[in-house]
């Protein structure tokens, strides 16, 4: 057994002819709250989807769950999910359909029914169960795939911009959420960020990014002008310093 | 159920054809949610349009078009699926060049056979009231085979349908399911095609689920509604068909009937949002 969930070892991705992600080697902390933040274009949606084994890769991605030799249980939150606002699909129907075997039109039973309904109270859902998903809001919809992810009790959670599309205080209340749930089912999470406030206080493991790895540790340590400016450009850089620690308007939905 | 009293129903055809519609209705309303959730209702087209391809080779080989057909809708079915998870090219293009490639084949050997062509309006219109035991059987093995699909996976086809990669980190085996869909769905089209031909299969399977989405308040609901409307679609058009009166042929005769659910689903869609 290590003491890394995930380890990426030289990961190289390239797209028609252009290099997204190059040589990339970084690891994640088991048990840690790890962002990987970087601007626009720079690989982090990128690297999530390698992990998750939906586009090709050269190098080595090493998933450990702990204490087995066997693959870790993978929760994932998707930054957007392109939903046919119409279809008659209700939140209880989605977080029973990876399970139940039998077909929801002969019903939910109540087993799934209370599962699903527990999962829902964990991220403060449960007065959604029979809302369609056409009507969510941003920031319902991310605590539902937030639920969903978490029904799959996973050894390692993925979070594709967790807080994006919803409002500072919507934003708060998902990391805070997340962060309690962690604690009570410990396990690792790799969240992708563009957000910097939002990781200098909730992440407790950095990997800045922009195609390949510029640093890599503790927020502190890496969230620096030196690093930023790097990552992000030299503007960025010296600014950056003052605006982590300030609050910054955001817009519902 | 006794329809005997009904006028046309005295005859052996008649019943026979009730009989088919009633097996294919809760074939087409479960398959035609799922095309219509996952957005592949463009797909059956190029299914049902791989008959004149079926057609030509049953030509070129000296067999029965009814192994042929089947068969080379089968391959189209999977190839399409094949080449849409392979290429970054988006569905419907896969499909319209795919769609255009079997067609043009297909009318390419046929027309250096002038006696098929008289063939071609049976494929192209289909008629329901020649159906025969041999067909009901197939259509009840399709039924079976449409059952199982939804035990062993039915709920993960609407997972995938709502988004491909969730389902895949989730742990569904994305590419097996929908594989095992695309065959299935080949499978039911081609032995649909006897009901209203090529040019209205599509509209058999989508139809009636279209309406249905906009009836229905969950998941649940959808599936038997689209139920509902297909079989009730099914019984009225065929019965309608057959009155001295109309005298219309059945096939499109039931699809104005699922098309009128169509058009009551949107009035009462638009009330209830209303």
């Amino acid at each position: 057994m290590t003491d890394t969930c995930v380890n990426f070892d030289r990961v190289n991705v390239t797209r028609n002819g252009i290099t997204i992600l190059e040589s990339v080697s970084a690891s994640v902390p088991r048990g840690s709250c790890t962002a990987v933040v970087g601007p626009n274009g720079a690989g982090k949606t990128t690297l999530l989807l390698a992990l998750l084994g939906q586009i090709p890769y050269r190098g080595t991605i090493r998933l450990d769950a702990p204490g087995s030799n066997s693959m870790p249980r993978i929760g994932y939150v998707p930054q957007r999910l392109p939903v046919d606002r119409g279809m008659p699909i209700t939140v209880l129907d989605l977080m029973v359909m990876g399970h139940a075997r039998r077909p929801l039109w002969c019903g939910i039973s109540r087993i799934h029914r209370d599962r699903a309904l527990h999962w829902l109270s964990c991220v403060h859902a449960s007065t959604l169960a029979k809302r369609a998903l056409g009507v969510l809001s941003g920031g319902e919809w991310q605590r539902i795939l937030l639920a969903l992810a978490l029904q799959q009790e996973p050894d390692l959670l993925l979070l594709d911009e967790p807080a994006a599309g919803i409002d500072l205080r919507g934003e708060h209340l998902l990391c805070e959420l997340m962060e309690s749930v962690r604690e009570r089912h410990g396990f690792t999470q790799l969240m992708v960020s563009h957000d910097l406030a939002t990781v200098t206080h909730h992440a407790s493991h950095v990997i800045l990014l922009n195609r390949s790895v510029i640093a890599a540790g503790k927020p502190a340590d890496v969230l620096v002008p030196h690093f930023l400016s790097i990552a992000f450009g030299l503007h960025m850089g010296v600014a950056a310093a003052p605006w982590l620690h300030t609050s910054r308007e955001g817009s519902d939905r | 159920m006794n329809l005997s009293g009904l006028a046309g129903f005295e005859n052996t055809f008649m019943q026979l054809a009730l009989a088919g519609l009633l097996l294919l209705a809760p074939i087409v309303a479960i398959m035609g949610v799922h095309a219509v959730q996952m957005r592949m209702a463009f797909f059956s087209d190029a299914i049902s349009h791989s008959v004149f391809a079926g057609v030509a080779i049953s030509l070129l080989f000296n067999v029965h078009p009814q192994w042929t057909m089947p068969l080379f809708g089968l391959l189209i079915g999977i190839a399409i699926m094949a080449i849409r998870r392979a290429s970054t090219l988006s569905t419907d293009t896969v499909i319209a060049v795919t769609f255009s490639a079997v067609v043009a084949f297909g009318l390419a050997i046929i027309s250096r056979n002038p006696g098929i062509t008289r063939e071609l309006p049976r494929f192209l219109y289909g008629d329901i009231l020649t159906v025969d035991t041999a067909g009901l059987i197939r259509l009840a093995v399709c039924l079976v085979g449409v059952i199982v699909l939804q035990v062993i996976g039915g709920n993960r086809l609407l997972y995938i349908g709502i988004s491909p990669v969730l389902a895949a980190a989730h742990g569904i085996a994305v590419r097996r399911y929908q594989y095992l869909y695309a065959a299935l769905l080949a499978l039911v089209i081609i032995n649909a095609l006897w009901a209203v031909g090529v040019l209205l299969v599509t509209a058999l399977l989508v139809v009636p689920a279209a309406a249905a989405r906009n009836l229905a308040a969950s998941t649940r609901g959808l599936f038997w509604w689209s139920f509902a409307i297909s079989a009730s679609s099914s019984v009225i058009g065929l019965v309608l068909s057959a009155q001295p009166w109309a005298r219309t042929a059945s096939g499109p005769t039931i699809l104005l009937c699922a098309f009128t659910w169509f058009l009551f689903s949107l009035a009462a869609n638009r009330s209830r949002i209303h």
